[in-house]
């Protein structure tokens, strides 16, 4: 009997044993091929179908490999990886996962020069000189999307210049019963308030101080210093104003898209993906597009560029798996479907996007091309990746911060003390 | 056929005491030998099945515990090796936490709110049901709904509710509202929303319970204390009430557990906004902050925190729940 119970106890504690920490195996797999997992999120846009048939470009194009897809939850890709990885299961392949910590704490491949020659900014979103996602992709971060028609409808003949400009098309907006802005953030998508933020941060902070989130790390500048406080008083103020409307703060991404859509708000400060939305998916009037603008109308292009594939350091085969990594953004088809689907802008030497993209698209390239042409590139408040970024979790604090601005909360002084207060929390 | 009935062990036989026994194998002390020696195969072959839902427990809940215990005296950051030591500096900046101090009056607002709504509401209801007529006993299938499905599913239909768009505020337009409260983009009422979303999906189980309860008391005991001459508030003031005594143990047990487990309708619906820590719980925090700022030794110490709590108050709850029912 003892001998029996032993027996099951030893058995038993094999089999629990045998879950954790299970990593394929290094050796090829049946059929001399590499078994590598590749995690990857589905939205409406990109899709199951999208997914299946972009890897098998890739995996065409790699002998050797075989993919198995891992599906995220929800589009918090970068949670979802961590929650893989504090099991001892982070995938060997990683899309649009911020590699920010991963990075720092070895669990990420570096890529070389060699593989990164393909790509317009080889290093961004580096750490220490080193980058460990693929700089595929570029989005300007917000774009101001409006509605021509009620554009018109209030008088309103030319897109704004500068702030002022912005802050006259708001009043005469809401003179007509418009809502100015449309901005969301409700449920788990409370990220998607932060883009007039972003704008303002780009306009007040990042065009004097474009490396400030580097200085805030060395300890140099302060959110609570004038610059950043003054960006931030900007949203209270549009908020305070009625130019925007607390009540959208309980909209999820989806809806906040739907409310523009459905006319509940004449400008939609947004990143460069709704682009393609808006024209795969028309609404019942005319939608243009303009930069969020400065104080004195200088040209300031917030932009995020990187959000491609990222390789762990511990894969069954490393360099197999950076080679299906650069396939798989590198593939003219992928990059096409990106475009057409997500609106994504590639950032990849000689890339030229199909011909046949609609209005809204092109007039979001355009703005991005003048950025580079005005040389008024900079990054994009909370979307940055490397050692100029914001830490793990600052970002989704930041995106709660700002509803407290809309809502009247806070001041946007107690904002930018409560971003320090969480700064020094979350690198302690 | 068992060895004993076969009287094949002699140390089973329930032979009498003889006076040349030693004192070790007679008396009660013998008694209990040859009584454990009974039970000893029984209980060997009982444990067997025992087992693997005993190691289930160990693996999954015993030893996370322990794990979580261990953890929350260290610095544990996953992307911030090595671990250390650090005592009890985690519980010490917990006091001085202000987020925490925030998700835990949160977390006790929401428990009083759905154990005290869910058991009157409930209890109401039950009262309205307990009629053994067929619509009655569907309308409890309907009422006990909510509590079978996904909290998750609950959460996504509130949401399409509450929402500034959604059908109640669309309702209320409907009928000359201008402008309807923003349930979930106003920072304070959204905690008050999430409260109702809870209650409303415990409400089910509260009805099933009291029902139980109702349906247990002595129709003799109505009859005679309406003899006696008691109106329908003092039969069940003076009878029914006390005889519920149980179901509102259970209720009252089960619903303060799950006000201080509330996660998924905090995740779904607001993700602890609007703004900083208004709907944020306890359960909410101990995540955010293992996940999102990386931080599993401090969130452990949250979870420790949480856990004894929740135990201390439930236990205490429990304690004096039974004394009234054993003093009834």
């Amino acid at each position: 009997m003892r001998r029996s119970i032993v027996f099951c106890l030893v058995t038993t504690l094999a089999v629990a044993g045998c879950g954790v920490g299970e990593k394929p195996s290094a050796t090829p797999a049946s059929g001399g091929k590499v078994e590598l997992s590749f995690l990857v999120f589905e939205t409406p846009n990109l899709n199951a179908a999208f997914w299946d048939a972009a890897i098998a470009r890739a995996s065409a194009k790699v002998p050797g490999v075989t993919i198995k897809k891992l599906v995220t939850p929800n589009v918090d890709r970068t949670g979802y990886a961590k929650q893989l990885d504090a099991s001892g299961h982070l995938p060997d392949i990683l899309q649009s996962v911020n590699p920010a910590g991963f990075a720092e704490a070895g669990k990420l491949a570096a890529f070389t020069d060699d593989e990164l020659k393909n790509f317009i900014a080889p290093t961004a979103g580096a750490v220490d000189g080193k980058v460990y996602q693929l700089p595929y992709n570029t989005q300007v971060i917000p774009v101001v999307y409006y509605n021509k028609d009620a554009f018109a409808k209030a008088g309103i003949t030319e897109t704004p210049k500068t702030y002022q400009d912005l802050l006259d098309v708001s009043a005469k907006l809401k003179a007509k019963g418009v809502t100015p802005f449309v901005v969301g953030g409700g449920g788990a998508d409370t990220w998607a308030d932060m883009y007039p933020l972003t704008g303002t941060v780009a306009t007040d902070v990042y065009a004097k101080t474009p490396d400030f989130l580097t200085q805030r790390k060395d300890g140099k500048v302060k959110f609570a210093d004038a610059d950043f406080t003054k960006a931030a008083q900007k949203v209270a103020d549009l908020a305070k104003q009625g130019y925007i409307d607390p009540a959208g703060l309980s909209r999820s991404y989806a809806d906040t898209e739907q409310a523009f859509r459905d006319g509940k708000g004449a400008m939609y400060p947004m990143g460069s993906w709704f682009a393609t939305s808006a024209d795969n998916n028309k609404p019942g009037f005319e939608i243009g597009a303009f930069p969020w603008p400065s104080d004195d109308g200088t040209p300031v292009t917030p932009t995020f560029t990187g959000g491609g594939t990222s390789v762990s350091a511990s894969a069954p085969n490393v360099d197999l798996a950076k080679k299906w990594a650069l396939a798989f953004d590198e593939d003219k088809e992928n990059n096409d479907a990106f475009v057409k689907l997500d609106g994504s802008i590639p950032a990849i030497k000689g890339y030229t996007p199909p011909t046949d993209m609609g209005p809204v698209y092109q007039a979001t390239v355009a703005i991005y091309q003048q950025g580079m042409k005005d040389n008024s590139i900079v990054n994009a408040f909370s979307q940055e990746t490397g050692d100029g970024s914001l830490p793990p979790g600052l970002a989704d604090k930041s995106a709660l911060g700002v509803q407290d601005l809309i809502t009247g909360k806070k001041t946007a002084g107690e904002f930018a003390s409560y971003l320090d207060d969480q700064w020094t929390k979350a690198t302690q | 056929m068992t060895e004993t009935q076969h009287g094949t062990r002699g140390e089973a036989r329930p032979a009498a005491p003889r006076p040349s026994q030693s004192p070790r194998a007679g008396g009660p002390a013998g008694a209990r030998r040859r009584s454990s020696a009974r039970i000893g195969p029984k209980l060997g072959r009982f444990s067997l099945f025992a087992l693997p839902g005993l190691l289930a427990y160990v693996v999954f809940v015993l030893i996370p515990i322990g794990m979580t215990g261990y953890y929350s005296f260290t610095n544990r950051n996953p992307f911030n090796p090595p671990t250390k030591w650090v005592g009890l500096r985690n519980y010490g900046d917990l006091l001085g936490d202000q987020e925490f101090r925030q998700a835990l009056v949160n977390t006790v607002i929401i428990t009083v709110i759905v154990a005290v709504f869910a058991n009157v509401g409930g209890l109401l209801i039950a009262m309205l049901l307990d009629r053994p007529t067929r619509l009655y006993v569907a309308l409890r299938g309907i009422f006990f709904t909510p509590v079978v499905l996904s909290a998750v599913v609950i959460s996504v239909i509130w949401q399409a509710v509450l929402t500034d768009d959604g059908l109640l505020n669309s309702l209320l337009r409907g009928v000359g509202v201008d402008d309807p409260p923003g349930w979930l983009s106003d920072p304070d009422l959204a905690l008050y929303s999430i409260a109702w979303i809870i209650t409303w999906q415990m409400l089910g189980f509260c009805v099933v319970v009291y029902l139980a309860g109702l349906q247990g008391v002595p129709r003799e005991l109505q009859e005679a204390a309406s003899i006696d001459g008691a109106g329908r508030f003092a039969r069940f003031r003076n009878v029914t009430w006390p005889m519920l005594a149980p179901a509102l143990t259970i209720n009252t047990v089960m619903l303060l557990i799950t006000g201080f487990k509330a996660y998924d309708q905090i995740q779904v619906i607001t993700n602890g906004g609007p703004g900083t820590g208004t709907t944020s719980t306890m359960a909410f925090q101990v995540v955010q902050t293992a996940f999102n700022g990386n931080h599993i030794g401090y969130s452990s110490a949250m979870a420790a925190v949480m856990l004894a709590l929740v135990a201390t108050v439930s236990v205490i709850a429990l304690r004096l729940l039974q004394r009234r029912e054993v003093t009834q």
